[in-house]
């Protein structure tokens, strides 16, 4: 990819060395790096040079990043990577359901952040492109599902899953690669939520484990994040 | 939680002073109608009024019962009987002996209980004291490697070789990672202290904390293999799942940083009535048995082993899965297999048993 085709990662962070990082980290893996160290600088950097994506620390001098986050989120679907720290679940939750892409929890390694970065940038242009269309399939290590017929295979071998059931598995793949709260997922499905709509969730999970063949610590379909949600690993280009 | 402890205590009290008050006089009235002297009503109530005095919370309950006792003695069994009549001196006397019995008895027994309440509080102190102690003694030797190997390569950029700068980068890594979950573990402490109510329990299901454990675990030591041995049902246990995951991290850790021979990790959780158990056990070398005393209280890496950083950090490790679990109101327990590993026990409960709805 050349010079002007480069995506470009516009990088949010007050800590002045995490910033030259993460700018290092972008640079090295083929993206054009913009730095900002406060809301009001990613902000203006954000007007000017409307990245592709955003990596956003929530603690910010100037602002909360969450309010950075849901201003942008009025006007553009750009992803947005959130940075946040290992205990504060609430603070993920609240920024997934605010609109944030995924986050990635301090002290990261380098790899894990490319990947996410790499991820994101994905995702958003596979939604841009195909969404649900007609004929459209999801495939990742041997799963496929048809979304016209509501179809799903493992290895050729048919998966039977409730209504309910393959409505969940549809929604994480069509969002593969994102993190979606449990919030997310019980309104899509159900149309609402209340106190018991986490526990219905947690068992229609339960089974699409079990029908997944899941095996807890290995590499499984169906990415859980305690407290905060699931995501459906990366489907194969 | 707090209100329903203390309506409990409240009824435990009333219970226990109006019950010993009636044994209390109905024996007297016994030994009345038995000896002819009435000699020893007036001790057996003063034995009551001490019992109630220390085994009820706080001057009220003994007050009362003193007062009640005071009342029924010059009533029944003074002259003149079946009259209140404090006018006889001897009368006064033993109402005033009375009260000083109770007043001191309660006195002598809050001050016990106070003494108690002060010594698991300087308990959980000490603890916290060893923990500090213990980690900012720790923290400087991966410090020390960080700094040390950075500035190196920065000053001697030209002169290492790329394996040399390669071998200090890796150390830097090694040593961060090692920091991280060392800070990790203080935050999970934090994370209770901050709390000054119980810990905030969210029903968590136990495959996806396995799941998520594992996941953790295997990033790092992707060489291990851990056999899980769970419920085949869905199993739904009210807890910290961030606070257990440290707990289960640790003891897995545990296991491979200091099981020496360890070639295989066993993982099993199973449920009796309203517990839930979990098992983690290892084909180590065990723990040595002079360890065994202050496993869990972050004690035992003041001893000797300071020198080794790996291995200090058990002693912090295991005292934050002690802290953890109790706070859960769990326990946590260790042994040696006959087979020489080592065995890590920990319970939780798992609260009252809502049905699960079916899925729709």
């Amino acid at each position: 990819m050349n010079m002007k085709n480069r995506y470009k990662v516009l990088v949010i962070e007050d800590e002045v060395h995490i910033n030259n990082l993460l700018c290092a980290l972008m640079d090295a893996n083929g993206y054009q790096a913009l730095s900002a160290h406060s809301c009001e600088e990613g902000n203006l950097m954000f007007a000017s040079h409307r990245p592709d994506l955003v990596i956003l620390d929530l603690g910010l001098p100037d602002r909360d990043g969450m309010q950075f986050l849901e201003e942008i989120r009025k006007e553009s679907l750009v992803p947005v990577i959130v940075l946040s720290a290992r205990t504060d679940e609430k603070d993920k939750v609240l920024a997934l359901n605010a609109g944030a892409n995924d986050y990635v929890t301090k002290p990261f390694g380098s790899r894990e952040l490319v990947a996410r970065v790499a991820s994101a940038l994905r995702t958003a242009s596979h939604r841009a492109e195909n969404g649900m269309r007609p004929g459209g399939k999801f495939k990742s290590r041997g799963l496929i599902i048809d979304y016209d017929a509501r179809y799903v295979t493992i290895d050729g071998e048919e998966i039977r899953l409730t209504q309910t059931e393959y409505n969940i598995v549809a929604l994480l793949s069509e969002h593969a690669g994102k993190m979606l709260t449990y919030d997310t997922i019980t309104t899509e499905i159900w149309g609402y939520k209340d106190a018991g709509s986490t526990k219905k969730l947690q068992v229609n999970m339960a089974n699409i484990r079990k029908k997944l063949g899941a095996k807890p610590g290995k590499q499984n379909y169906i990415i859980n994040e305690l407290g905060v949600g699931y995501r459906m690993s990366e489907g194969d280009d | 939680m707090n209100g329903k402890e203390k309506r409990v205590g409240v009824i435990k009290n009333i219970v226990v002073t109006i019950g010993s008050l009636v044994m209390d006089f109905m024996l007297c009235l016994l030994i009345q109608n038995i000896f002819s002297e009435a000699t020893l009503v007036p001790t057996i109530v003063v034995l009551g009024v001490f019992l109630i005095a220390v085994f009820t919370d706080g001057y009220l309950y003994g007050v009362l019962a003193s007062v009640c006792s005071v009342l029924v003695l010059n009533y029944a069994f003074t002259f003149p009987y079946f009259k209140i009549n404090f006018t006889i001196p001897e009368n006064i006397i033993s109402a005033v002996i009375m009260m000083a019995v109770t007043l001191i008895t309660c006195f002598l027994t809050s001050k016990i209980k106070y003494q108690e309440s002060l010594k698991a509080e300087s308990e959980k102190e000490k603890m916290r004291a060893n923990l500090l102690r213990a980690v900012s003694h720790d923290l400087r030797t991966p410090l020390t490697t960080i700094y040390g190997s950075s500035s190196a390569i920065l000053e001697n950029e030209r002169t290492l070789t790329s394996e040399q700068k390669r071998q200090m980068l890796l150390g830097i890594q090694q040593d961060s990672q090692w920091l991280c979950r060392m800070v990790e573990n203080l935050l999970s402490i934090t994370r209770l202290d901050g709390r000054h109510v119980q810990i905030i329990k969210v029903p968590t299901v136990l495959d996806e904390l396995i799941d998520s454990v594992l996941v953790k675990f295997n990033k790092h030591y992707a060489e291990y293999e851990v056999s899980v041995d769970i419920p085949d049902e869905m199993v739904v246990i009210p807890m910290d799942p961030i606070l257990i995951e440290q707990v289960m991290s640790n003891l897995l850790e545990n296991a491979v940083l200091h099981g020496t021979g360890l070639t295989q990790i066993w993982l099993r959780v199973f449920t009796i009535r309203n517990q839930a158990i979990f098992e983690i056990r290892d084909d180590g070398c065990g723990i040595a048995s002079e360890k065994m005393k202050n496993l869990f209280n972050g004690n035992y890496m003041s001893e000797e082993e300071t020198t080794d950083r790996q291995k200090g950090n058990a002693g912090i490790g295991l005292s934050v899965c002690a802290t953890i679990i109790r706070a859960h109101g769990g326990d946590i327990t260790a042994e040696n297999s006959k087979d020489g590993g080592a065995i890590f026990r920990f319970n939780l409960d798992l609260g009252e048993d809502d049905e699960h709805e079916e899925s729709v």
